[in-house]
């Protein structure tokens, strides 16, 4: 089963996103936020990181610096889950290691399977 | 590389308008989520319950944005009538109000009482519209099972009230604790200085401040920060 760690400090939609992750057999741990996401990197050690843009203290980009610093954390695939998918430059995106963007926006729970799917 | 900057391949003039509408973002596309996972036929009747709660009750903070940006264009044209306000009540019936909402997100909210009454300068919807935004904002911060605390306190020297809300989560890294104090007297700021708050909530926070001769404020704990409004204190208090 393919663990996923989903970090997003909404509790609600946290909720959805990993009802929907799990309904489709992936393995599912949930971070609030950064601190909680590195602890679980480590003891989880995720297959794919699925990433809210803004969390509770940091941002995104923070925890993205501190995972790509390690040579064991920084090939785990980064999905970014956002409200504001199109600001963002992709090709700076890669250099934060993402390799997808959903737009939570008009993401659909299919989408969010489609696009864990896509980079395992 | 460092916290983000140059990552977004534009950088928006922030109207309030524009900030408005990034704002509501968050509570629609929760909606839509939440609305969108009620159609799953495996649901049980219990969960299908929960998730039209959560609807509601995102639903309605997201109204409460609505309502605060209809009064704050308002506020030039309006008279507000300023009055002796005991804020401990006000804030009494601020958790009253909010606390559905925190329950519902396993946090909980209350009023960190004091012993002896005080009295403010205030208009008590301007006021009331403050506290619950500052709540609001508390509860996205605050980590789970803790309590959210609203608290009173008198600064005689300088003769004002302060009502503050108090919230417990990851302290705010140095970068965001000086992105936010720019905020708070500003209008709504470019959004790549945080990308999913414009700032929107302390811009309104301030100017139902302002039309209340009253200012905002925060102040950085090691576990959370509290938001603050100090308002005038009544000559009246001496007669309590």
């Amino acid at each position: 089963m393919t663990r996923v760690l989903l970090v997003e400090d909404d509790a609600w939609l946290a909720e959805v996103e990993a009802g929907v992750l799990t309904g489709a057999g992936f393995e599912v741990q949930v971070a609030p936020h950064a601190p909680a996401a590195i602890d679980l990197v480590d003891s989880f050690q995720p297959e794919v990181i699925v990433l809210d843009v803004l969390l509770a203290g940091s941002t995104a980009f923070a925890l993205l610096n501190e995972l790509q610093s390690y040579s064991d954390t920084a090939m785990v695939p980064i999905i970014l889950c956002t409200n504001i998918a199109d600001q963002f430059d992709a090709a700076k995106l890669k250099e934060y290691g993402v390799n997808r963007v959903v737009d939570k926006t008009t993401m659909h729970p299919d989408d969010l399977i489609a696009a864990v799917r896509s980079v395992v | 590389m460092n916290g983000g900057e140059g990552i977004f391949d534009v950088t928006p003039q922030i109207t309030p308008l524009v900030a408005a509408a990034h704002e509501l973002k968050a509570p629609l596309a929760l909606v839509r989520q939440l609305a969108l996972r009620l159609g799953d036929e495996g649901l049980s009747n219990a969960e299908r319950q929960r998730l039209l709660r959560q609807t509601v009750l995102t639903s309605e903070r997201a109204l409460r944005l609505t309502s605060d940006l209809t009064k704050v264009a308002r506020l030039d044209s309006a008279l507000f009538q300023l009055e002796p306000i005991n804020p401990d009540q006000l804030c009494r019936d601020v958790v009253s109000e909010l606390q559905p909402l925190f329950q519902a997100y396993g946090r909980t909210v209350a009023v960190k009482g004091r012993r002896h009454p005080l009295l403010l300068v205030a208009n008590r919807d301007l006021l009331r519209r403050i506290l619950l935004g500052f709540s609001d904002n508390a509860l996205h911060y605050s980590l789970p099972g803790t309590a959210v605390h609203l608290q009173i306190q008198a600064l005689k020297k300088s003769g004002v009230v302060r009502v503050g809300v108090r919230d417990f989560g990851p302290a705010l890294s140095s970068d965001m604790w000086r992105t936010l104090k720019k905020k708070l007297n500003t209008a709504p700021q470019a959004i790549h200085a945080r990308p999913e708050s414009s700032g929107l909530g302390l811009f309104i926070a301030s100017q139902f401040a302002d039309a209340m001769n009253g200012r905002i404020g925060a102040v950085r704990h090691k576990d959370g920060a509290t938001f603050y409004v100090e308002l005038q204190a009544s000559n009246q208090l001496s007669f309590l």
